[in-house]
């Protein structure tokens, strides 16, 4: 196996989870049912992603994936976009707050470069103006 | 730009591995497409959920890979492997 030879871009968390909101950010093209799906014809994949709101009805998501079986999560998305478990964490205390958005996008890609410098900090940047995250939880398929 | 702390919840960890993630929950056993477990397994999802921020508080080093065992989930499968270069 290679491994990349970029150092782990390690970010310590240095508070509470109690008191910590947290982000969802899902390899898995997760995206609302009205927005655009993603582009599964393009064998390079699509470099998209797509913003969800914290007060997105979970029966409003689907996936638009052809690199993983995605039925377990058409019948139940919180097995690859947990948005209602991280409710039900904030409802018991373990968290603080369920960020105000959340991000998906379609994880498989032969554009490696342009998903690493440009998607990648595109989401980041995302996440860091206004959905208020100290935390971000990733998922894959 | 200030630095987001993550934690990636992954079923491929050999695959996942590449791309150097900062922290990884693996949960063993879990299909491709059930990172957080199957449908309708909501006590579990959240103790998987927990687990994964969970990393974040203790005490893991960079790039750390933690692997976890969940036996509600039921009939475990093989995490898809890296072919080496030649395979």
């Amino acid at each position: 196996m290679t491994l990349s030879r970029k150092c782990v871009p390690f970010t310590p968390f240095d508070g509470e989870l109690s008191k910590a909101t947290v982000a969802i950010v899902s390899a898995g093209g997760v995206h609302l049912k009205e927005q655009e799906p993603f582009n599964i014809a393009d064998e390079l994949g699509d470099l998209s992603f797509r913003v969800i709101p914290d007060d997105a009805d979970t029966s409003q998501l689907m996936v638009t994936h052809h690199h993983y079986d995605h039925a377990d999560a058409d019948s139940d998305i919180n097995v690859v976009f947990p948005l209602d478990v991280l409710r039900d964490l904030k409802e018991e205390g373990f968290i603080r707050e369920v960020a105000r958005k959340h991000v998906g996008y379609m994880g498989y890609t032969m554009q490696l470069k342009a998903m690493y410098e440009g998607t990648a900090p595109e989401i980041a940047n995302e996440i860091d103006r206004g959905s208020r995250a100290d935390v971000v939880v990733l998922t894959g398929g | 730009m200030r630095g987001i702390p993550t934690v990636l919840i992954t079923v491929s960890p050999e695959v996942s591995a590449q791309m150097r993630p900062p922290r990884a929950l693996y949960p063993k056993g879990f299909g491709v497409g059930n990172s957080l477990g199957r449908p309708g397994l909501r006590e579990l999802q959240r103790q998987v959920l927990r687990d994964a921020l969970r990393l974040l508080t203790e005490n893991t080093r960079p790039g750390q890979f933690v692997t976890r065992e969940y036996p509600d989930y039921g009939e475990q499968y093989e995490p898809p492997r890296v072919r080496a270069k030649g395979e």
